[in-house]
């Protein structure tokens, strides 16, 4: 976890394993999450990112490690005996109870009475914008009016942790988007620690305060989204989050803090990342098509070639180009529509900053 | 060609039709008609012979019998079934296939072999034949339907039904009763309806292990010894509007209950 932030986590993961039938789904996973934020859970589809998060909610026991919630070992608790309630990814809400019924069962089984669960009812409805509703059916309810009731139903009990396994999945993409920023507002309105499972990396990067990458049961790397995507430390990461080129390099020199590198035959200079490496190493480098400027005549970049386009996209505001340097290697920008067909036999420059790419070790 | 084959299609779902509707339409044709002799033409109608069931002690004790075995039976095949279908649920385990299979036998097992079999087993365990056995010998051969129905419906029930209701801090007793049992009450209510039906139309076990008061079915097939009557026609085409009408009822609402999910 970013180091800046606090040291009180809420919840702490201490070599976490997990095994299904020999399958290593969870790696001695080590992992602190700070209060009140937003953390996001991302990473490809069998990366247990999910299993992660299921141990955390009792639905899953860990082969080894322990899990600390609020300071206290919660690994073999049952999940009705921990504090943190979950919004499941098809909404699992109760199909014989009304809306109303579904928000109050978490607070029945928790003692409160009549009032005062009715109040808690209004407040919720109101939070997610389904006042006037608590007399439906789950079966009468769109998808996205089922999502807000189960996000209702899942914060009735004040948990200590929101836990939400990929619950936008179902929702159509413009749905999608309106309830990722609504997400983001109810959590900073109630000032609560939400940790969210999704493979959608650009869902990752609205809502996040902290983004966890996860892997092959391993975390590649912990950042806020600027970091993840601005200074990825792995070729996954790089690849995973965002559109990006990597670039097959070697390492040359090292000048103070660039690094000389050999591109198939061409010089680029990047910085040099936290760990060096060595002299004569293969690396990759991680470029972000949006980083690389594309005119018609030589600008004044650190690194900078002429290519010829071979394949392009239309973005709407943004073209996305192919370009060929050289006769070698394919670089992929982002230009103006305007200058790809200005471009003389679509020949062009390309060019980026020394601090641009991210030269990835791994 | 196409035009032919669908020609054809609906002539043999026609013929089928026919086939099964029209002797059922002849019983009930007769138990309306006024002479004791069987057989077409009808000059004319009545509904004596509806007096005259009505008005038998023996046949309404026959039917009064047969409606309280078929509740006994399925009260009991209900309870079973419900544990049996909550054991072969989701959770996996050894054996689990063969507990299935020994628990769908009595279903296919022939109606004589079982109500033979039963028979003799009733006189080893000192029940004689009667009450107690015929509701015995039903629950036997219902549990299976039963089981299988309510296990159909547990096995579509999402797996996060429960955890949602674990998660939201209920124990597996509270789980069960406000969460997994309401969300079988479609299947428990269809299998409720099954047992009741089978087990009211039910003969052979009836006939095999009654005492000496006939259910319904026994009652019929003892009259038709002395031959066909009008009020055989007319106690059978009772029997076929309550269970169908009852069949038909719980079918819709079945659907109703289902289509909330």
């Amino acid at each position: 976890m970013s180091t800046e932030q606090g040291q009180d986590p809420v919840v702490v993961f201490e070599g976490v394993t997990k095994r299904f039938a020999g399958h290593l789904a969870v790696d001695a996973l080590d992992l602190a999450i700070e209060r009140r934020q937003f953390v996001t859970l991302l990473g490809p589809s069998g990366c247990g990112k999910s299993t992660t998060l299921r141990m955390l909610g009792g639905f899953e026991v860990p082969d080894e490690g322990r899990i600390l919630l609020d300071g206290r070992d919660v690994s073999r608790l049952p999940p009705y005996r921990r504090p943190v309630n979950m919004v499941f990814q098809d909404y699992a809400l109760f199909p014989h109870m009304t809306v109303a019924q579904n928000i109050a069962f978490g607070l029945e089984l928790k003692g409160w009475d009549g009032r005062r669960i009715g109040a808690r009812i209004d407040e919720l409805l109101r939070l997610v914008h389904m006042e006037g509703l608590d007399a439906r059916l789950p079966g009468q309810l769109s998808g996205g009016q089922r999502q807000r009731v189960a996000l209702a139903r899942a914060l009735a009990p004040d948990p200590t942790v929101l836990l939400l396994d990929e619950p936008l999945g179902a929702l159509d993409a413009k749905l999608r988007l309106k309830m990722q920023l609504e997400l983001k507002d109810i959590q900073e309105t109630l000032h609560k620690s939400f940790l969210f499972v999704t493979h959608d990396q650009e869902e990752a990067l609205t809502m996040s305060d902290v983004i966890v990458v996860m892997n092959h049961g391993r975390i590649e790397q912990i950042g806020s989204p600027y970091e993840l995507y601005h200074h990825p430390r792995s070729r996954f990461v790089a690849d995973f989050i965002g559109e990006t080129n990597l670039l097959d390099c070697r390492v040359e020199a090292t000048q103070g803090d660039t690094l000389a590198l050999d591109w198939e035959g061409r010089r680029v200079l990047a910085p040099v990342p936290a760990t060096p490496p060595a002299h004569g190493q293969d690396v990759h480098v991680a470029l972000r098509p949006e980083h690389v400027t594309a005119s018609l005549a030589e600008g004044g970049e650190d690194n900078r070639f002429h290519g010829r386009i071979v394949h392009r996209v239309f973005k709407g505001s943004r073209t996305v180009l192919d370009v060929v340097i050289d006769d070698g290697p394919l670089l992929q920008v982002t230009a103006d529509p305007d200058l790809a067909d200005a471009a003389p036999d679509g020949r062009l420059w390309v060019g980026f900053g020394r601090h641009r790419p991210a030269v990835l070790v791994d | 060609m196409a035009g032919s084959r669908n020609w054809m299609l609906a002539s043999l779902y026609w013929a089928f039709a026919a086939y099964l509707f029209i002797p059922i339409a002849v019983m009930v044709a007769m138990s309306f008609k006024d002479s004791r002799f069987i057989g077409f033409p009808i000059e004319s109608w009545t509904l004596q012979w509806y007096v005259v069931v009505v008005q038998d002690a023996q046949m309404m004790g026959a039917f009064g019998y047969s409606v309280l075995i078929a509740v006994a039976a399925t009260v009991l095949s209900l309870a079973v079934g419900l544990l049996a279908a909550l054991m072969l649920g989701p959770a996996r385990y050894l054996g689990k296939t063969v507990l299935f299979a020994v628990m769908c036998l009595p279903a296919v097992i022939p109606g004589v072999i079982s109500g033979i079999s039963l028979r003799l087993f009733i006189r080893e365990i000192g029940l004689e034949p009667g009450t107690a056995a015929i509701i015995l010998g039903h629950t036997v051969h219902n549990v299976p339907f039963v089981t299988i129905m309510i296990l159909t419906r547990l096995n579509a029930m999402p797996k996060s039904q429960v955890e949602a209701a674990k998660d939201l801090g209920a124990d597996e007793v509270v789980t069960f009763f406000r969460v997994t049992l309401p969300f079988l009450m479609p299947a428990v209510f269809g299998a409720c309806m099954f047992s009741l039906l089978i087990s009211f139309d039910d003969f052979i076990r009836s006939f095999f292990l009654g005492g000496y008061e006939p259910t319904l079915p026994v009652l019929i097939f003892s009259m038709l010894r002395s031959g066909m009557s009008p009020e055989i026609n007319a106690i059978s085409t009772a029997v076929l509007i309550v269970t169908a009408g009852l069949g038909l009822y719980a079918e819709r609402y079945t659907r109703r209950l289902r289509s909330r999910t």
